[in-house]
């Protein structure tokens, strides 16, 4: 051995390797930060009936857009390029933008919902464009391929996972499995491609993007009837590594288990993708460090005017002439009136279905669907002390863990001095059914998440608690619809979003029956669609 | 009080040779060529036992309170005798003095405590059973040592906490004897107090130890540590010879002065050279100010733009006497405005056009820095060079690493521009690459070069394009991007395989 790294591996054992009074208890350290955003309380006076008074009149527009995740902006978006300016989006948050939602602090911004986009499919053309409108796609190469900004695609190293007690790289389990179970993840793969070129009868993908473009073939439909777990057992699927990774990946996509989760959405989540770019494969992604906040951003870049955010809908109900869309100002702390020819409530169906009291609806909602939980957190932090394995990631993912690890916020910068690091940490609530779950999130402090997500940590980084500067949670009550079975193709789940009378439209993800950026892209462009039809 | 004292002699015993082995182990890793070390120690350690037997016979009152003392004072210098030589080193002009001094100290002490303990039991205990006694506790204390030191404690404390540990030990008998024997000794208080002060001392030596080692890094170089500071980006060390002067980032080696003209004018007049009537030039790292030391030679220059992320060693670079010696007061110079950002970024929103850029990075050994080797930072390259300007990157080594540096050249050429690899000797690093890119494919070599020029001439330059074979490579290589990295996978196969 060297000299030098005689030397150096002797200070780190003795820098490391005695437990002492002074310094190697448990720290009773405090860390700051607190629980954020997600205005639940202020959401919660629609449900509990608390907003009375008087109603002022705010003015008369075109269209009403309510709700401003990425249903509503792509709406607004559609809206503004076809020539009707004429709108008002309402959002209750301080940013519209929905589960795409970020914060910032002096290292960087950061994501509090959904932080990445995979390589578009290539058949998907009102969405292409929208990414070379916003400079993601730079151009086409002489295949017609879309090329990618390389500033956008995720830089390397992409992903590792902690397993067998060292870092990995990928999330796919291999580090220290045996041959056996690396079969079934080489046949289960294999499987998937399958699927992934599959075509029904009727000419469709079997898996497509939006949802409701793939195949109604029988073969395919019927795998919405089983579970992704109950499909991997028929299927001859015993590793444990395997089941776990299925359920990683459900809960990851879909904030649901496995056992829970249709088959159908579980495949889709493998076969749905189809994307190729001349500078980038199917199973890459598309990020930035305030994650899907820099595409919402994007959306509504052309119509910032028309969008008025702190502004709760309470009511929509049709008029004579048109529709009255009633909202509380959470600034000024009263009731406003917009007068309307038509609205889109681009909110999840328990919600809007409320707006225009439809107890009928409301009750299919319950059945029909289900919203899952979520809390993030973000982390800013100091050097961390690593395990052995791959270094650090953009996704990192600890295995058998309840939460699904973190992203490094930070990995997307170009800077060569990033001393700080801001690492965004998911946990999809999903121990227990959506309601206990949601009731449990609630009642919890900030300290209660913080020893949560240390002891989740401590496996993978040693000092986390001394490394961890600042740390701040945001819990996502109804985060996202769940893909349970019996939901992609159900008549009555598409019953409940009928437009009423031509001048209430409907656009949410809770339509496609899962929660992806594309299918709340299209959701809206086929809402303000719908609307554009009805001026004529 | 027989057994205690035997107890006494093993401690003793096993801690004087645990000095004795740290500071052999220690000037080995210090000061290189163990056999000599240890040799050495080991013969002035046992001399030095011997001048302590000899001065014994002049303690003749109070001998208890003596061995006592004398307990405390071997756990105190030995103790620290670890700590002392790693923070000694750097700093010390003549480092062999105070080890050598050290060890002499140490011996002489507990040379002094067997035949005073021996004369303490003699009335107590028949002759031939105390001499029996003593030296067989003394030597399985010494049989103890040998073999815990290497098997245990140096892999798992540490030196500076093997030294520290004992001391503590040390010390913790000397207090455990003044309490025990408290009544036959004079002012056993005084005494107690001494020794509970040293053994909080060494406590927190103990845990701070972590600090001293880190403090003590210096050891890490062969030379004599000039000068030594931490920037919020890196260690600066500046080491120094008879016959060189090192710079050192983070241990890294960045030139020695005996031989860095080989790699600056090889970095920069087989481009600046080609290009005419240049004006205005950027410098992409080098902080040390050598580059532009070669660049300020061309009296067209109007401008020469740095930029380096680290101000701490630009800041050292245009003060230390020794070092604008060496780079000529180059980043004094009016000419010269230096930038303390990050290059990446300084590129991104960069809108002005330079005649010729340099490109001097540390290697990619990271994905940090592969950032910087990436075809999405050329693209940003080819923007500010001016249309008959020519860029030059320091590209690795092409025997060590053949991949890397094809790879750097490939991902260069990836993005529109022409190149012409080259690379020259410098000993301290090896045979070295450099790649020059230009936008139009009109590079000639430069058939003349500034007179005054140590290593660069017409001949020289002509052998520096020629690449052998065991330079190239035959494997398919893939272009370098923020979304593969690869050259950050290459350099480390490559450089690893050369280092094992």
């Amino acid at each position: 051995m060297h000299r030098r790294q005689f030397i150096q591996s002797l200070s780190t054992l003795a820098g490391g390797s005695l437990l002492l009074p002074a310094c190697g208890g448990p720290s009773t350290k405090k860390i700051p930060g607190e629980i954020v955003g997600a205005s639940a309380s202020i959401g919660h006076l629609l449900r509990d009936g608390g907003l009375q008074g008087p109603v002022e009149l705010a003015g008369t527009t075109d269209v009403v857009i309510a709700g401003g995740g990425i249903s509503g902006l792509s709406a607004g978006r559609w809206l503004q390029k076809n020539g009707i300016s004429d709108f008002v989006l309402l959002d209750l948050e301080k940013h519209a933008g929905g589960n795409a939602a970020s914060g910032h602090n002096n290292i960087c911004a950061y994501p509090w919902g959904a932080h990445y986009i995979p390589v578009p499919n290539n058949d998907l053309t009102e969405y292409l464009a929208f990414l070379q409108e916003s400079n993601v796609i730079t151009g086409y190469n002489e295949q017609g391929l879309p090329v990618y900004n390389e500033y956008y695609i995720c830089f390397a190293p992409e992903e590792r996972l902690y397993i067998n007690g060292t870092w990995q790289n990928g999330l796919v389990p291999h580090a220290g499995l045996p041959v056996e179970e690396q079969q079934q993840f080489k046949r289960f793969f294999e499987q998937m491609e399958i699927f992934r070129q599959a075509k029904g009868s009727d000419g469709k993908d079997a898996f497509a993007i939006p949802v409701l473009h793939s195949s109604t073939d029988i073969q395919y439909r019927q795998l919405d009837r089983i579970s992704m777990r109950a499909w991997l057992q028929q299927n001859g699927y015993t590793s444990g590594y395997l089941h776990w990774y299925c359920n990683y990946c459900t809960r990851d996509d879909f904030g649901t288990r496995y056992e829970e989760a249709s088959a159908w959405a579980g495949i889709h989540y493998f076969a749905g993708r189809k994307g190729k770019a001349a500078n980038a494969e199917h199973q890459d992604v598309l990020t930035w460090p305030q994650g899907n906040a820099w595409l919402a951003q994007q959306l509504q870049k052309n119509f910032t005017s028309q969008v008025k955010v702190n502004s709760l809908v309470v009511n929509v109900a049709e008029t004579n002439t048109g529709v009255d869309v009633i909202y509380f100002d959470v600034n000024a702390k009263r009731l406003k009136k917009i007068a309307a020819r038509k609205c889109i409530i681009a909110a999840p169906q328990f919600i809007a279905q409320r707006l225009i009291k439809n107890n009928n609806r409301l009750a299919a909602i319950h059945e029909h669907f289900s919203y899952s939980p979520w809390m993030v957190a973000n982390l800013t932090v100091g050097p961390l002390q690593e395990r052995r394995g791959e270094e650090l990631c953009w996704d990192n993912v600890i295995y058998d863990s309840e939460s699904l690890g973190y992203v490094e916020a930070t990995h997307q910068l170009l800077e060569q001095h990033i001393p700080q690091k801001v690492l965004t940490y998911y946990l999809p609530l999903t121990k227990s059914d959506a309601t206990t779950e949601r009731k449990k999130a609630l009642a919890l402090q900030h300290a209660d998440w913080v020893q949560m997500i240390i002891k989740d940590l401590q496996k993978v980084h040693g000092n986390i608690r001394d490394a961890v500067q600042h740390l701040d949670v945001m819990v996502w009550g109804h985060a996202m619809i769940q893909p349970k079975l019996n939901c992609i193709h159900n008549p009555e789940r598409q019953q409940v979003a009928q437009p009423v009378n031509n001048r209430i439209f409907f656009a949410h993800t809770d339509l496609a029956g899962i929660s992806i950026f594309e299918e709340g892209f299209y959701q809206g462009i086929q809402a303000a669609k719908s609307v554009i039809q009805s001026f004529q | 009080m027989q057994l205690l004292l035997l107890l006494a002699v093993f401690v003793i015993a096993t801690c004087g040779l645990i000095y004795e082995l740290v500071a052999g182990t220690l000037a080995s890793y210090l000061l290189g060529d163990s056999v000599t070390q240890f040799s050495t120690i080991i013969g002035v350690y046992l001399f030095s036992m011997g001048v302590g037997a000899f001065l014994s016979r002049y303690f003749n009152k109070n001998l208890l309170r003596w061995f006592i003392q004398i307990e405390l004072l071997v756990g105190m210098i030995g103790g620290f005798s670890a700590p002392l030589l790693f923070i000694l080193f750097p700093i010390a002009s003549s480092f062999r003095l105070v080890l050598y001094a050290l060890v002499f100290f140490t011996g002489t002490l507990v040379g002094l405590e067997i035949p005073l303990l021996m004369r303490i039991l003699q009335d107590k205990v028949e002759f031939k059973e105390l001499v029996s006694r003593v030296f067989t506790f003394d030597y399985i204390g010494a049989l103890l040592a040998a073999l815990i030191f290497p098997l245990l404690l140096v892999p798992q404390l540490g030196l500076i906490r093997t030294s520290l540990f004992f001391g503590i030990l040390n010390i913790g008998v000397g207090l455990f004897l003044a309490i025990q024997f408290g009544k036959e000794v004079r002012r056993a208080g005084v005494i107690k107090g001494m020794a509970i002060l040293l053994l909080l001392i060494e406590l927190v030596a103990f845990v701070f130890s972590e600090r001293i080692m880190n403090y003590s890094e210096t050891l890490t170089y062969n030379d004599h540590v000039i000068f030594a500071t931490s920037s919020p980006y890196q260690r600066i060390v500046l080491t120094k010879n008879k016959r060189e002067m090192r710079l050192f980032l983070n241990g890294n080696l960045q030139f020695s002065s005996a031989d860095e003209y080989r790699y600056h004018e090889a970095l920069i007049h087989p481009g600046l050279q080609a290009v005419q009537q240049p004006q205005k030039v950027l410098v992409l790292g080098g902080g040390d100010g050598l580059a532009v030391r070669e660049i300020l030679k061309y009296p067209s220059i109007t401008s020469i733009t740095l930029v380096d992320l680290d101000k701490k060693m630009t800041q050292l670079f245009s003060t230390n006497h020794l070092l604008t010696q060496l780079n000529k007061g180059s980043l004094n110079n009016a000419k010269v405005k230096v930038l303390s950002e990050d290059a990446f970024l300084f590129l991104k929103s960069n809108t002005n056009k330079f005649d010729f850029i340099v490109i001097d990075f540390p290697d990619p050994s990271n994905f940090s820095i592969g950032k910087l080797y990436s075809n999405s930072f050329y693209r940003l390259l080819y923007q500010a060079l001016a249309d008959g300007g020519v860029a030059v990157i320091q590209s690795t080594s092409p025997y060590v690493a053949p991949k890397s540096f094809w790879c750097i050249d490939e991902t260069i050429r990836s993005v529109g521009f022409h190149t012409a690899p080259y690379h020259n000797l410098v000993p301290s690093f090896g045979e070295w690459g450099y790649i020059l890119a230009f936008k139009n494919n009109s590079y000639k070599i430069p058939a003349n070069y500034l007179p005054g020029l140590r290593f660069l001439n017409p001949a020289t330059a002509q052998q520096m394009f020629v690449f052998p074979q065991d330079m190239r490579t035959t494997q398919p290589l893939a272009v370098n991007k923020l979304n593969n990295q690869v050259l950050v996978n290459y350099f480390e196969e490559e450089w690893n395989a050369y280092l094992e």
